[in-house]
């Protein structure tokens, strides 16, 4: 007890030093909190794009404390920066589950990071949410995704753009998992939409130079570019190829939702591209609006509230009405729940429901188009996506839990 | 009681008048290693008993957490010697840390972990660390790169290795029923696993976990400090200070360099493999630029010249800098960065080891020499 | 006419990476080679001066003088930085290693708390020019221009200016240049700034092609280290030639496989030279030159 009386102390100092890591909710209640770990990288390579997600939270957390709480226990956020380190993750998921012992951990922004603590998980028998879009296919019951997937991003882009502008296809992709097996994808969708790849060129991570692609790209002649590109420093390309003029438009699951790029990089570099996201602040609906207000008026310097803010606040939504339908903490419990299949959420997006094999989530999706002043329009608009590749290829977690990731290429083995 | 001295050659010269066992064992103090004494014997006593008591009054996490900080001392020990004790300032330790880790995986993956598989594949992967280890030292001392020149062909070693698994996300990247998967990183390996009637102990980062890591940590030590302290040590240390007079006293310079380089190899593999083994986790990033630095950060910290001060600084590089991430939210990137300078302006030799000297002073008034 | 397209696009390849190479390695060229410093936070001066000029050119400063105020805050820095930390660790290479990849996590992490995690560049001017079935950005033909400079300007000071005559001497022989009246101290610190001032200037020079955050030294560090090892101590007999090799491996391999081939044949290359080459290219041109 005194240890944690200790940390609390420390923690409001460093909250009052301007570092908000450590959010205490106010204990007004008599009941036993519900501790709720995040595993967040506050600092390093990914920070642009997580800071979000932890005020997101911290958002939740508040408006779901002023209405009583879950079930009427409070919600207590113990919050960790990760660094970008996947190292950090392997540590704190430890500190969180073991010695915090808290009920459930959203955390991690990079598939490495989620692989890297979802054996802790497993070995704990935790429950973590992780709230990013990633490529798809981990079927493991401590896990809950919120994210979008392949499925939902790229069978709805894609058959658009060529339907749109033209069947040749040039995809640009980062050179690891996301980037290739989301390559996979493109690669199959357009073969079943008649059309063809006239290229297809992968990018070691940290590479900021384009000149050589740019002038592939305009050797190849496609009608448009599927770019996959993650991090900073590739993200570079894209004023590159404006400056060369390479003037075709752009398609990506991964851009301007995520890392808001539109609003980072000058125009026109950005001009037609579009973006199968499942949020973002632009969005005109009335439930956006309001959730823009409301996490402006907490955060008001908040540079951009990305999908994966969203994904986190419907999260800690969905997981309060987990606990209050099953009564109870437990995981095994929350899972029936899920097993139910009717689990949904009104929220920022719209409604959203959770898929009980898989335990991934539905997603309305927006198909926002960057203009050359890089203003966001959106032409339209898919509701109701499921994530049904995982399930359709053979992942039941009602029936058993594999705790493993499947690809296109190497799905879950026949039962 | 008395101080182990070296023997002299007249008290060598009847050779049954000290056993073999007596050499070694007087080899665990000399003049490449801090610390000489009953006082200083019985602090490291102290020290001991005290790690191994420690479980009993923490909870799991700490206990896991400190098994955690463990497993990083091998690394350090290994450059420790390459480095400090050698000369050569080896950036990619993470080289041979990544290519055991891996070589463990791909082995448990495929082979499991019954009838205490998983301790043979963890010697066979640190053999592997080593046998690359070897390979480069072997291409790198023998066509006589020096200095700093060791530096960068190593770092460009590691950042090879860690490009080129970075992509090795596809299906076809697999080694046996083992897939590298790419910068995901290769899960799914069993950890160490003792062959027990009654059930095999799987070593989880729990308590059994954490003693046998520090008997590898203190036998490691123990073994390192006679090995230091031995002709080889001596050899080691006469390369570093002036190589060109260690060649014309007519030892191979190349030849104990390539041994130290190998032997500090397979230490960071051992490091690699109980990684692995502690988190059934292993990735590209593990052999990348920031993670080749931050040996050379823990070691330069505690004080490279000396073992003890290696290990000891280590422990505090890794503990301090946890408890900064996890207290300094923000701004613990920043204190970091400020202890680094802080260090090298202040205690260039390391701050341990400067601990350590001020700490031996004070002792020194009433030992007799 | 498809010979003089492929001729060109090929030397566009070629010089867009030796420029590269030249502008992000003359400053640690300058600092390492000549000062035996290894500087980890050079990425970092990269970032300041990129950082400053976005800066400038977003308050209304024409680019070219934007680049230039970018690059002297660089320099003004490092100057700073001589005077405080690097005085005391100079030839003292494996410390300045810790010391300056300390000063560079305090750099990037001090950058992300003050001004955020990213900040909106400027766009790449000058537009693009069309040649055969390509077309190109202009700006990047500028970037080699300004590689060719820059070697010239660093040539013109260090061999026919007062100062280059003394930093080299003091460089070389720092006892007898003292005991000839030379103000070491000074001529280190100035040198030291110029190294600052040349990685500001990259900075400066790639800002309007690349995205700012606190982490973009990055891309540039690793290339920029193993340029100057493999050049050996002296830029001109060096650092350039080697830029000129191993852009043209850097070059041949990206078209021919793919940047993931281009990436580790340009490390591979650097291990097979320096094992060639222990001294460095320099170490060699220089026995050519007796």
């Amino acid at each position: 007890m005194n240890d944690r009386d200790h940390h609390r102390a420390r923690a409001t100092a460093a909250t009052l030093a301007g570092a908000a890591a450590i959010f205490v909710a106010s204990a007004a209640f008599a009941q036993d909190p519900i501790k709720i770990g995040v595993l967040e990288d506050q600092s390093g390579d990914f920070a642009a794009a997580t800071m979000v997600k932890v005020h997101a939270i911290e958002l939740a957390a508040e408006e779901i404390n002023a209405a009583g709480g879950i079930g009427g226990r409070p919600i207590e956020l113990v919050v960790y920066d990760t660094q970008s380190d996947n190292t950090r993750y392997q540590e704190f998921m430890r500190r969180v589950l073991q010695r915090d012992q808290v009920d459930v951990v959203f955390a991690g922004f990079s598939s490495a990071s989620r692989e890297a603590y979802r054996p802790i998980v497993n070995q704990f028998d935790g429950l973590a949410f992780y709230n990013n879009q990633y490529e798809g296919g981990v079927c493991d019951a401590n896990m809950i995704v919120t994210g979008a997937v392949p499925e939902q991003q790229f069978s709805t882009l894609i058959p658009w753009m060529m339907e749109t502008y033209g069947n040749k296809v040039y995809t640009l992709a980062a050179d690891y998992n996301f980037g290739q097996i989301s390559a996979e994808w493109v690669r199959n969708i357009v073969a079943e939409n008649g059309g063809e790849m006239v290229g297809e060129e992968f990018i070691p991570l940290g590479v900021s130079q384009f000149s050589q692609t740019i002038q592939n790209i305009q050797t190849a002649k496609p009608d448009f570019v599927v770019t996959l590109l993650v991090g900073a420093a590739q993200a570079s390309y894209y004023e590159q190829a404006a400056a060369a003029n390479v003037n075709l438009p752009m398609a990506s699951s991964v851009n301007v939702g995520q890392g808001y790029e539109h609003k980072r990089f000058t125009p026109p570099s950005l001009k037609d591209m579009y973006v199968t996201t499942n949020y973002i602040e632009e969005i005109d609906s009335p439930a956006s609006k309001a959730f823009v207000e409301k996490f402006r008026a907490k955060f008001p310097d908040e540079p951009y509230i990305n999908q994966e803010a969203a994904n986190s606040y419907i999260a800690m939504n969905l997981y309060k009405q987990l606990v209050e339908r099953a009564g109870t903490t437990d995981h095994d419990a929350l899972r029936a729940v899920i097993a139910e299949g009717d689990v949904c959420f009104d929220g920022p997006s719209g409604n959203v429901c959770l898929d009980p094999k898989s335990q991934h989530m539905s997603h309305t999706i927006y198909l926002a188009k960057v203009e050359a002043d890089h203003s966001i329009s959106f032409p339209t608009v898919w509701e109701n996506i499921a994530p049904y590749w995982l399930g359709d290829a053979g992942c039941d977690l009602t029936q058993n839990d594999p705790s493993a990731q499947y690809t296109p290429s190497s799905p879950p083995p026949a039962q | 009681m008395t101080v182990f001295d070296k023997p002299t050659l007249a008290e060598a010269a009847p050779v049954a008048r000290r056993s073999r066992t007596a050499i070694w064992l007087a080899r665990l103090e000399g003049p490449q290693t801090m610390g000489r004494g009953p006082r200083f014997w019985a602090a490291v006593a102290v020290a001991v008993v005290t790690a191994a008591a420690y479980p009993l009054f923490v909870d799991g996490w700490t206990v896991g957490n400190a098994a955690y900080f463990l497993v990083w001392t091998f690394m350090a020990m290994g450059l420790g010697v390459v480095w400090g004790y050698g000369g050569a300032l080896s950036f990619g330790q993470t080289a041979f840390f990544g290519v055991a880790g891996y070589a463990y995986g791909v082995l448990t993956i495929n082979f499991g972990a019954a009838y205490g598989f998983t301790l043979f594949a963890a010697v066979l992967s640190v053999a592997i660390g080593a046998l690359l280890a070897a390979v480069i030292g072997y291409f790198m001392f023998y066509g006589r790169i020096q200095g700093v020149f060791v530096g960068i062909v190593t770092l460009s070693v590691t950042l090879v290795l860690s490009t080129f698994m970075a992509q090795t996300a596809g299906p076809e990247w697999a080694i046996g029923a083992a897939r590298l998967n790419g910068f995901n990183g290769m899960s799914g390996m069993p950890p160490l696993t003792i062959p027990w009637l009654g059930g095999d102990i799987a070593l989880f980062a729990d308590r059994p976990l954490y003693y046998l890591l520090l008997a590898l940590v203190v036998l490691t030590y123990l073994g390192l400090r006679m090995l230091l302290n031995a002709p080889f040590g001596n050899v080691l240390v006469a390369i570093r200070e002036n190589p060109q007079r260690a060649e014309m006293l007519g030892y191979d310079v190349r030849l104990y360099q390539v041994l130290a380089f190998t032997l500090g190899g397979g230490l960071a593999g051992l490091s690699g493999v109980l990684y692995t083994a502690w988190g059934q986790y292993i990735t590209p990033s593990s052999m990348g630029l920031t993670a080749a630095a931050l040996p050379i950060v823990w070691v330069a910290v505690g004080g490279r010249m000396d073992i003890t001060a290696t290990l000891l600084g280590t422990l505090l590089v890794l503990s301090v800098f946890q408890a900064l991430t996890i207290y300094g939210s923000q701004y613990a990137l920043v204190a970091m960065g400020a202890l680094l300078l802080l260090t090298v302006l202040l205690t260039p030799d390391g701050v341990v080891a400067a601990a350590m000297r001020r700490v031996g002073r004070a002792f020194a008034g009433r030992r007799r020499r | 006419m498809d010979f003089a397209t492929s001729a060109f696009s090929f030397l566009y390849q070629f010089g867009d990476a030796f420029a590269f190479l030249v502008i992000a390695s003359a400053g640690l060229a300058v600092i390492f080679g000549m000062m035996g410093v290894i500087n980890l936070a050079h990425g970092e001066f990269i970032m300041c001066g990129a950082y400053v000029t976005v800066w400038a050119a977003r308050a209304g400063a024409p680019l070219p003088l934007a680049i230039f105020v970018g690059a002297l805050v660089a320099g003004a820095v490092g100057m700073l930085l001589e005077r405080v930390v690097i005085r005391r660790l100079y030839h003292r290479p494996l410390d300045s290693i810790v010391a300056t990849w300390g000063v560079s996590l305090i750099a990037t992490q001090g950058v992300l708390i003050l001004l955020g995690s990213t900040m909106q560049g400027v766009g790449t001017p000058l537009g693009s020019v069309a040649i055969g079935a390509f077309s190109y950005s202009v700006y990047r033909l500028v970037l080699m221009a300004a590689a060719i400079g820059l070697l010239l300007a660093l040539y013109l000071l260090f061999y026919r200016t007062r100062y280059g005559v003394i930093a080299r001497a003091t460089i070389e022989a720092p006892g007898t240049a003292r005991a000839l009246g030379v103000d070491t101290a000074r001529v280190y610190s100035l040198t030291f700034g110029l190294g600052a001032f040349l990685a500001g200037l990259c900075g400066g020079l790639y800002a309007p092609t690349m995205t700012m955050v606190p982490t973009m030294g990055a891309t540039f560090i690793v290339e920029s280290f193993v340029t100057v090892v493999v050049g050996g101590a002296d830029i001109f007999l060096g650092a350039a030639p080697a830029a000129a090799i191993l852009a043209a491996i850097r070059a041949s391999l990206t078209a021919w496989q793919g940047q993931l081939f281009g990436q580790i044949g340009l490390l591979v290359a650097v291990i097979v030279v320096i094992r060639v080459l222990p001294g460095g290219l320099s170490g060699v041109l220089r026995r050519v030159r007796r």
